[in-house]
């Protein structure tokens, strides 16, 4: 079944496209701080200078180079999508299986839980503490994390039930098996197919409002990053920037979104056995 | 053992969710170190004579006790803008309307346009517009606000000028009825289009995937054989469930959408609610944010109260289930 699955995946046009353009975001995230000509922040060019050959982008209102802004800017929306998507992740598994799992009064409490979490806008929630107290990046990263765990804790959940009831559950049951080594062994690696797609989802959120944040100018202003950087270049509209200052951050962001969209798609088409016949 | 029933469940589930947000808003300002004001001013740009800071440092160093904070949110006592001078209640009442003009035109088009276009589609499976239509769809959905928001701006304000950049309606500019109604057209055109574009993939994507395993049931067959006429078929026996799993994702992805139109709303400087919070986050203007981020949540949580309730007019199988 394994190997099926990754044949059809390598099959899968959006996939492929979606994993090439993965490859090469990640390197330009990895390799960002050497492929960098300049420091983001020093602000020792002359401002609003044209495109050259030693900016590549030309330098923005505050005398830093945009080439280089863009590099770092995607490292941060790209760590803050990582981040939100593991630890809601964790959390969706770790309260998913254990709900399914114990059933009775934890499961309802983590799913009355769930409902209530997942009632509340969590953009509300972030932009409120942001707006109050500033916190750093991780902290409003954990925030959100902790706050869109349910619909993953909600998928995992139904599937471990299914899995529960299987044959060979029942068998390492009948054998012996502890609860704890039936979910390690069995459960965990079971239902990896959703972990891809609750993780691909999470990262995929987080970048969409870590942009729309940075945009509504809700981080650390001189913490780099692409929606503030097109919140700053659109300011400037009007003068002759478009092409080289408010495009790139728009172009890469729109790349990177597409992305991690591309990858869940495929991924739910795949793995999603109703969805499949759909397609 | 069940110690919740569905439905109470859900309905007590916004309601305790509305109190957290309340109780948040209302005890979070009070962890911020140092008071309230000197928080708030010393970071803004605003200056404020020495009469009106002292008006404003004791309205907000009284500690009042939550019910009576809840009293003031009824009764639209919400506090006073102390960066554009003027009670809450009435920005946040002037900047409500056009968000809600906004986003409700924007859903209520790219809703019915995807249902239709999602329902057509599946019908006709495996043609050429399926391919292309899916394709570029899918597409379409990996492109944020922002960034469709900017190149229709940069494109069809900015190159061509068609359209105004800014603003809902041309000020100070005195109109007949109808050249006013044709103002505001214009100027809702661009961020309008923006929200269309964000939120007609998804609809046109969940649709078309519903309606193809919807067609494969027996009452799909039934249906046809009968000889009703295929448009009957389509929607009327076919479509119709696929309205159930559009109402779910429009509430689990409201969050979602409320960012985008926020942003939306900055890029075109739309007046609604999200400029607003925009200007208000610009100037620290606590208060306001506050006022605007809690007026925004309970609203969410309504139309999502709403949601559940239609669910049972929508599908009559939900309200037997309860």
């Amino acid at each position: 079944m394994h190997i099926d699955v990754r044949r059809e995946l390598a099959r899968d046009p959006w996939f492929v496209t979606g994993m090439g353009l993965a490859l090469l975001l990640g390197l330009l995230v990895l390799l960002g701080p050497m492929l960098a000509p300049h420091d983001p922040h020093d602000m020792s060019f002359r401002p609003l200078s044209p495109p050259s050959a030693v900016h590549w982008l030309g330098v923005n209102d505050g005398g830093m180079d945009i080439f280089s802004e863009l590099l770092y800017g995607i490292r941060n929306t790209v760590g803050f999508g990582l981040l939100t998507g593991i630890v809601a992740l964790f959390f969706g598994v770790a309260v998913g299986l254990a709900a399914a799992w114990f059933g009775g009064l934890l499961d309802q409490i983590m799913m009355r839980l769930g409902d209530i979490l997942l009632a509340i806008p969590a953009i509300m929630i972030l932009i409120l503490t942001a707006a109050l107290f500033r916190p750093s990046p991780v902290m409003l990263a954990l925030i959100l994390a902790i706050m869109s765990w349910p619909t993953t804790a909600k998928a995992i959940r139904s599937q471990a039930l299914v899995v529960k009831n299987r044959l060979h559950i029942q068998a390492s049951r009948q054998m012996g098996a502890s609860g704890c080594y039936i979910i390690v062994r069995h459960l965990v690696p079971e239902l990896f197919p959703l972990y891809l797609i609750g993780f691909a989802t999470k990262a995929r959120m987080a970048m969409f409002m870590e942009a729309s944040l940075a945009f509504l100018g809700l981080f650390d202003p001189s913490r780099k990053s692409l929606g503030l950087m097109i919140g700053y270049a659109l300011k400037y509209y009007y003068l002759h920037i478009w092409w080289n200052w408010i495009i790139p951050p728009v172009f890469l962001l729109t790349l990177l979104i597409m992305t991690v969209t591309f990858l869940a798609v495929s991924l739910e088409k795949v793995f999603d056995p109703r969805l499949k016949e759909a397609w | 053992m069940k110690v919740f029933s569905r439905r109470n469940g859900t309905v007590s589930a916004y309601i305790l969710a509305a109190l957290i947000m309340i109780y948040l808003s209302y005890s979070l300002p009070a962890f911020l170190p140092g008071d309230f004001v000197t928080a708030m001013y010393s970071s803004s740009h605003v200056t404020l004579t020495a009469d009106q800071e002292a008006q404003i440092r004791a309205f907000y160093n009284q500690r009042e006790g939550f019910i009576r904070y809840l009293g003031n949110l009824f009764t639209l006592n919400w506090g006073y803008s102390y960066a554009f001078l003027t009670p809450i209640s009435d920005l946040i009442l002037h900047a409500l309307p056009w968000t809600l003009l906004l986003v409700g035109i924007a859903h209520m088009i790219s809703m019915v346009l995807g249902f239709i276009a999602g329902v057509e589609v599946a019908w006709r499976r495996g043609g050429y517009w399926e391919k292309i239509g899916v394709g570029s769809m899918t597409i379409m959905e990996g492109v944020p606000e922002i960034g469709s928001g900017v190149i229709l701006l940069l494109i069809f304000a900015l190159y061509l000028g068609w359209f105004p950049a800014s603003g809902a309606e041309t000020a100070y500019a005195r109109h007949s009825a109808g050249e006013w109604a044709w103002d505001l057209l214009r100027h809702l055109t661009l961020p309008l289009s923006t929200l269309i574009l964000a939120y007609f993939p998804g609809n046109f994507l969940l649709t078309r995937g519903s309606m193809v395993m919807v067609l494969k049931e027996q009452f799909v067959q039934t249906a046809r054989a009968k000889g009703l006429p295929t448009i009957r078929v389509r929607y009327v026996h076919a479509a119709r469930n696929v309205l159930l799993p559009m109402a779910t994702r429009f509430g689990l992805r409201i969050a979602f959408m409320v960012t985008g139109a926020l942003v939306v709303e900055t890029i075109y400087s739309y007046p609604g609610l999200g400029t607003l919070l925009f200007n208000a986050i610009g100037m620290r203007d606590l208060p306001l944010i506050q006022g605007i981020v809690l007026l925004s949540s309970l609203i969410i949580l309504l139309v999502n109260l709403a949601l559940d309730y239609l669910y049972g007019w929508i599908d009559p199988r939900v309200k037997h289930a309860y």
